[in-house]
């Protein structure tokens, strides 16, 4: 009997990514690296869902949200925001090392988003030109976690989209591997009965991007600059191909940098 | 560890420096360095798309000056739908980013919890409450900027999209069934024991594209780049800006004690929630009371455009447009201030940006001097905690300060 169960054990937590939470709730840090913290507004604008979230699992360091703040080692590291300066760098591999799993909270985590459109070997002349000369730069450079250490799961957008935070949880809590969609922006267009862009002569990212977001920035009348990530077996060079027929190379490489200067995509 | 140094409940990573004895206190922003403004140059107008990146707690401000400042760039005036729809998005994110602060950074430490989760158990009013605040004021939001945080659907000239009549009576039936929850939020101010401290505040604020402080001075927005001046400290990566007005450079405190203190009731104001403007703490209190107004404001927003013709069009950019611009709003912790210059391929050659925040660093370390020199009695696990309730009154976003 004891050896089925220590069997057991063993087969539970080889199952999935090493995490099967018996009874106890999983112990979860969340960290906000240099970023904007919209990502983590909208896990507050969960409310009530949030709450009851909470009976579930133990939010033990949180610096935005509460004092508490427990050491790891922690079951889940939740980060959001780019690591730029080089303690974030190193805390980033500290918390990698001392957490069961890392993922990765929105563009700028998942990407390096926004903050990574500053090319590295630019910081130099713009430290100078926004803070003055003798200014001594905290920064090395705005690059996506995976530039350091391996990412579990990455919850996509720029903001995230809750309830795809929400979906990855349940994911998690029901002892299964966390997963993407599957599908491409495009079918989130067709459900929202959008123009296609593309069709309509404009650039658009979301053909090789990860679906989920709801189509909200094309719904919106916005452009689809891909910050959901792209697709596992995206075909970009196809894209490519279409945005020389739509726009000059200059205004399609500045589309592609929106939020993917450092994922391999521009 | 490195998160035990940052305090907790502010927006971004800031750390306290204080020197008890010699009565000295200061704010370190540990943000790492994103050069907005270097990452504007060389894009097109755009901007307004960037910009609401710098902060997901004020990215509506962010997204209208940009908006502001590249229309006023290409010479767009626009109609009064979209004036009206801005408007109404100013006082969604207002109530947003007050009702964030308040429960969910700030009131804890007067309600006796640690997070403000943990009001559901201690003081369930409240917390149902916040959670209704907060609701309505993203549902206002989404209803004109497409998303609650980081708009989808505002453009240069107007909007992509414009919601319909139905869209706005809905909303406007939600806003009323929360127009109790708003009042109750202006009387908690009255219940709460704020910190004693006495100071010389002077207060700016933006009213009418000029700049106003309660010293009976004002300037002109356009000249905001001499009237605000940023300068760059050897810790931490935010600056801090003092108002250069005529009559000297001063530090100043902005957002909603500023905006109540500069009002046309402002006396009358004071008198009714016992507000005390050399008070900084009495920053929480106005905040409460700011969500009651912009509450209301916001219904009388969508009452109006319930009974105007909506005007969807996008208006076009002049002949001969400017081509610099600068964009200036009261965002919820005070005036935002965009410029931008472009080239006649539309391409972004110059950007500056000035935050409010860094506009209060200076009004908070003078504040934190003060607070210190008028709590020798106490301890310094005492004078700490004070130290740290004061910089959250003043609901600083180092997100914004150091961009």
């Amino acid at each position: 009997m004891f050896a089925l169960t220590v069997l057991f054990l063993i087969m539970t937590k080889l199952r999935i990514i090493g995490i099967k939470f018996m009874n106890n709730k999983p112990k979860i840090a969340i960290y906000d690296f240099t970023d904007c913290e919209g990502c983590e507004v909208k896990l507050v604008s969960l409310g009530k869902i949030f709450k009851i979230l909470l009976k579930k699992i133990d939010i033990i360091n949180w610096r935005l949200g509460q004092e508490r703040a427990e050491n790891y080692p922690y079951d889940i590291a939740i980060i959001e925001g780019a690591p730029i300066r080089k303690e974030e760098v190193e805390l980033l591999k500290e918390l990698r090392q001392n957490s069961r799993m890392l993922i990765a909270l929105g563009a700028c985590a998942a990407l390096g988003g926004i903050p990574s459109i500053m090319p590295e070997a630019d910081r130099k002349i713009w430290y100078e030109k926004i803070y003055g000369s003798g200014y001594a730069p905290k920064g090395i450079d705005a690059k996506p976690l995976s530039a350091y250490v391996k990412i579990d799961f990455s919850v996509h957008g720029c903001p995230i989209d809750e309830n795809e935070f929400l979906r990855a949880i349940e994911q998690i809590l029901a002892g299964k591997k966390p997963s993407y969609r599957g599908h491409s922006v495009c079918l989130d267009c067709k459900i929202k009965e959008n123009e296609c862009r593309i069709i309509e002569g404009k650039l658009c990212i979301g053909p090789i991007t990860e679906g989920g977001c709801g189509a909200i920035c094309v719904s919106g009348g916005s452009p689809c600059y891909g910050c959901f990530g792209m697709r596992e077996e995206a075909n970009i060079s196809a894209l490519k191909k279409i945005f020389e027929n739509i726009a000059d190379k200059k205004e399609a490489e500045r589309y592609f940098s929106m939020f993917h200067s450092r994922s391999g995509l521009s | 560890m490195l998160t035990q140094k940052f305090i907790a409940k502010i927006e971004g990573h800031g750390e306290l420096a204080a020197d008890f004895k010699n009565e000295k206190a200061r704010l370190v922003t540990h943000e790492g360095e994103r050069l907005f403004e270097g990452i504007l140059v060389g894009r097109a107008e755009e901007a307004y798309w960037i910009t609401p990146r710098i902060c997901g707690v004020c990215p509506v401000a962010h997204n209208l000056a940009s908006l502001s400042a590249v229309e006023d760039a290409y010479g767009i005036k626009v109609n009064e739908t979209t004036r009206q729809l801005r408007l109404l998005m100013k006082c969604g994110q207002n109530l947003q980013s007050h009702v964030l602060h308040l429960f969910f950074l700030a009131l804890p430490d007067y309600l006796g919890t640690d997070s403000g989760l943990e009001l559901e158990t201690k003081n369930p009013r409240a917390f149902k409450n916040a959670l209704i605040l907060k609701n309505i004021a993203d549902k206002i939001v989404y209803a004109a900027g497409g998303r609650n945080v980081h708009p989808t659907t505002t453009t240069m000239g107007g909007f992509n999209k414009i919601p319909n009549k139905n869209e706005l009576q809905t909303l406007l039936n939600e806003m009323e069934k929360t127009a109790k929850t708003a009042e109750w939020t202006a009387e908690l101010s009255q219940k709460l024991e704020y910190p004693e401290l006495k100071t010389d505040l002077e207060f700016i604020v933006i009213k009418n594209k000029k700049i106003f402080s309660n010293k009976n001075e004002s300037v002109n927005i356009k000249n905001y780049k001499e009237n605000i001046l940023e300068e760059t400290r050897d810790y931490g990566t935010a600056k801090f800006g003092k108002f250069n007005s005529p009559s000297g450079k001063r530090e100043v405190m902005a957002g909603a004690l500023a905006r109540i203190a500069l009002s046309k009731n402002s006396a009358e104001t004071a008198k009714k929630y016992r507000l005390d403007f050399n008070n900084p703490f009495h920053n929480i209190p106005a905040q409460l009371i700011e969500i009651l107004k912009y509450h209301k404001l916001a219904v009388k927003i969508v009452k109006k455009l319930l009974t105007a013709k909506m005007d969807g069009v996008i208006a076009k950019p002049s002949h001969n447009p400017p081509l610099r611009g600068v964009g200036a709003i009261e965002a919820p912790r005070g005036g935002l201030y965009h410029e931008i210059h472009l080239n006649e391929k539309g391409i972004i050659t110059h950007a500056n940006i000035i935050t409010p925040t860094v506009q209060n660093l200076s009004s908070i370390e003078k504040s934190a001097n003060t607070l210190l020199k008028q709590t020798q009695n106490k301890t310094e696990t005492e004078r700490k905690k004070l130290l740290i309730m004061l910089i959250r009154a003043y609901d600083p976003c180092l997100s914004c300060a150091a961009h």
